[in-house]
């Protein structure tokens, strides 16, 4: 009490600060958190049904293909949002050049400035099989026919990671590369005296001091594998529908586009349960607070 | 006090203003809606007030809508306060109905009236239609569109809705010498030429014959078997008739054209946008898209090059093997009034005023003075109404006493004759988003030549069954 006491001026400053997220983070959660033990209506009463909105998700077979596609394409944009960034990042480490290694960050940071719609609207241009700079390429050198890399069951979901990697990649290797460059440079110095070659400089040296940054970014990058959902709403169609749609376009779809606003932010609390466990266990894998 | 007692206690009353402050600008909105229908207040005269939130009524942008609202209240005096978001009207209609916003209009597709009929919350209208003069034009049987099982009608239309229809390049038909299809065998044919033989005379093989916006818009072909999209209903038995036997050969149709490269390579990818530029910029010869959009394309071309040959128009699909034309009509735009309503009489009121000569002007031309205005008994638009396209949510309206003061688009009305003759609506029970994503998937398929057509016919068939989203 004394504390409080002592230091009330700052619990006052903090206080608009923790006003502002019980008011639009807590409380909607909280009301969202009752809403999905009701049976919704937009207008009038809601009577409480237990636990029915839960089971009509978990009991409903297109939420099980929904989470099918949001591990696969999650899991894979977690693999491949993480490695890729961290061999742009060493390999932009070795660029000696200033001035091209800053133009050459900041060609692959910008797709991390601009959102979905744009990058979604660039990607399905270059796909394109009427015209497209992807299929272009590829029929000059011999493919005799484009392929449709946004309608093909086969292609949907790697498109899906690799654009998803592609845009983020900048924003990622530049946290590795401001990890990078506060390494001691005495250490490569002592490591090079003792006749270490660069891949064993990298080995050695760079990629274990890359550890702390590579648990925060794969925490973060965990944290929001379940929840992605503008990349997929932008670069969907109804021919590949079926393998990209994840639990949040599930969740759009019950709660805005059927109204079934119970069922939907049941969805939404089985993702965030899910996220918690998730996170959790990766928390424990890489032993993050060591 | 000493200093920090004097910051606490600022910092204290600066954070409890700030609250307050937030607090208070809400209750001043709130307070300035009576409760009574009337609205009367003490000795004043009583005035009539409306609260409307609506997707597509209204100004094209909130400074116009604020005119909207007062040239409504000039012409009825009604004082009406709309709500119209610039985007995403569905999600916003639902934050602000559910978060205890009161509303006397919506304007609402029959597809969400028939949720909300579902969930209880809207009022009966049905004595008020039968009993309104201005409605009784409008013929009985667009009423059986919007009426529910047991007859009841809950939404009055905001304007006339349209269909979907094959557009053809007309002047392509005419410069290689064809008739407008009438069977599949016909459309093939002319498909291929609009492929094979310039008909944009550019010299380059850069023309397709035909591109369409996914499967939403198949109707049309699909009318040669005979075959309703989405559901219907076989007695008892929810039926998805593209998801039959009967659908087979159509989609072999498909397959043979998209091999052949007459169909848009990018149709299962389109948006309607990229379709309609396709059409707009002469690289395919027809497309399937709503009756208005054949005086829309046809006046776009004509506003770019006043000597254009670019003629679009309407044509009926093939005929099915009983001769019937099956065209789809899109679901119409509906007033509902919430059971919440306050002022539910003055809505009936404007209601029926919405489809009298100046509610019709007003959904259509606009305001007076900003959109147009009326010299000598004449409609003459300004430069703000030629932007705005003679469309602030009634590009069509039911009335036929009144006429388009500057008449139809090119092409429109010869397009509107046929979907008022073959047009039906659909049936859109709950859970079709998912039956669309299994028909989507084997159907793009069966086109693309992916999977042989019987199989996956076969396919979606059993999946929806063992979805239990067919009987």
């Amino acid at each position: 009490m004394n504390v409080i006491k002592r230091y009330s001026t700052l619990y006052l400053m903090m206080l608009p600060i923790l006003l502002y997220f019980i008011i639009f983070t807590y409380y909607p959660l909280l009301r969202g958190l009752i809403m999905s033990f009701q049976q919704f209506r937009l207008i009038g009463d809601t009577p409480f049904i237990g636990l029915d909105n839960y089971l009509k998700v978990l009991r409903d077979p297109f939420f099980y293909d929904v989470l099918k596609n949001t591990l696969q394409i999650g899991g894979g944009i977690l693999i491949v949002g993480f490695v890729a960034p961290i061999v742009m990042a060493l390999l932009l480490n070795e660029i000696a050049q200033r001035k091209f290694k800053k133009i050459i960050q900041m060609v692959i940071y910008l797709p991390h400035l601009f959102s979905w719609v744009v990058i979604g609207g660039i990607w399905i241009f270059m796909l394109s099989p009427d015209g497209g700079v992807v299929n272009e390429i590829l029929l000059a050198l011999g493919n005799d026919r484009p392929i449709h890399f946004l309608s093909s069951e086969a292609y949907a979901k790697w498109v899906m990671i690799f654009s998803a990697s592609w845009k983020e990649m900048g924003y990622i290797c530049i946290l590795f590369l401001a990890s990078i460059v506060s390494i001691n440079p005495s250490l490569f110095e002592a490591a090079r005296i003792d006749g270490a070659n660069r891949w064993q400089l990298v080995r050695r040296i760079t990629l274990p001091a890359l550890y702390s940054t590579m648990k925060v970014v794969l925490l973060l990058n965990m944290m929001s594998i379940l929840r992605m959902f503008d990349q997929i709403f932008i670069m969907r169609n109804p021919a590949i529908a079926k393998y990209v749609d994840v639990i949040m376009v599930y969740t759009y779809e019950k709660g805005i586009m059927e109204f079934n606003m119970g069922v939907a932010t049941a969805a939404s609390f089985i993702v965030i349960g899910m996220t918690f466990i998730l996170t959790l266990l990766t928390r424990i894998v890489i032993r993050y607070d060591n | 006090m000493n200093k920090k007692g004097l910051s606490t206690l600022v910092f204290g009353l600066l954070t409890l203003s700030l609250v307050l402050s937030a607090c208070g600008t809400n209750q001043t909105n709130n307070a300035a809606t009576p409760a009574s229908d009337n609205g009367a207040k003490g000795d004043e005269a009583p005035v009539k007030e409306l609260r409307i939130m609506a997707g597509v009524v209204g100004g094209k942008t909130p400074e116009e809508t604020e005119l909207f609202e007062k040239e409504i209240e000039r012409l009825t005096g009604i004082k009406v306060d709309i709500n119209k978001p610039a985007s995403d009207y569905d999600t916003k209609l639902t934050a602000a109905i559910s978060s205890g916003e009161k509303y006397d209009l919506l304007q609402i597709s029959k597809e969400k009236m028939n949720i909300f009929i579902e969930q209880g919350i809207l009022t009966p209208l049905t004595d008020f239609v039968e009993g309104s003069e201005v409605l009784s034009d409008i013929p009985s049987n667009e009423w059986e569109q919007v009426k529910t099982k047991d007859g009841q009608i809950y939404g009055v239309f905001s304007k006339f809705q349209g269909g979907t229809m094959p557009i053809v390049r007309q002047d392509w038909l005419d410069k290689l010498k064809l008739k407008a299809p009438t069977t599949l065998d016909e459309f093939y044919t002319v498909l291929k030429a609009f492929k094979e033989q310039d008909p944009d005379g550019n010299g380059k093989a850069d023309t397709y014959g035909l591109s369409t916006a996914g499967l939403y818009e198949i109707q049309g072909f699909m009318s040669a078997a005979g075959l309703k999209q989405r559901y219907v209903m076989e007695g008892d038995k929810r039926v998805i008739p593209y998801a039959t036997e009967a659908a087979v050969p159509v989609y072999e149709w498909f397959a043979k054209i998209y091999k052949e490269g007459i169909l848009d390579p990018n149709f299962a990818t389109n948006d309607s946008g990229k379709m309609r530029d396709l059409f707009l910029t002469d690289r395919v010869g027809m497309v399937t898209y709503w009756d208005a959009w054949v005086g829309l394309f046809n006046n776009t071309r004509l506003q770019e090059d006043p000597n254009t040959t670019f003629q679009a128009k309407g044509i009926p699909g093939p005929a099915g093997p009983d001769g019937t034309i099956l065209l789809r009509r899109g679901d119409p735009d509906v007033w509902v009034i919430p059971v919440n309503a306050e002022h539910p009489e003055t809505a009936k009121q404007f209601m029926d005023w919405w489809h009298t000569e100046p509610g019709i002007i007003l959904g259509s031309l606009g305001i007076e003075g900003e959109d147009y205005s009326v010299n000598d008994g004449k409609y003459e638009l300004t430069e703000t109404g030629k932007d705005h396209g003679m469309d602030h949510g009634v590009p069509f309206w039911y009335n036929q006493n009144v006429k388009p003061p500057f008449g139809n688009l090119p092409g429109v009305d010869d397009a509107q004759k046929i979907i008022v003759e073959h047009a039906t609506v659909e049936l859109t029970p709950p859970g079709w988003t998912d039956a669309e994503k299994i028909l989507n998937n084997y159907a793009i398929k069966a086109m693309t030549g992916e999977m042989p057509a019987a199989e996956a016919v076969q396919k979606m068939h059993n999946e929806l069954k063992a979805a239990n989203l067919i009987d």
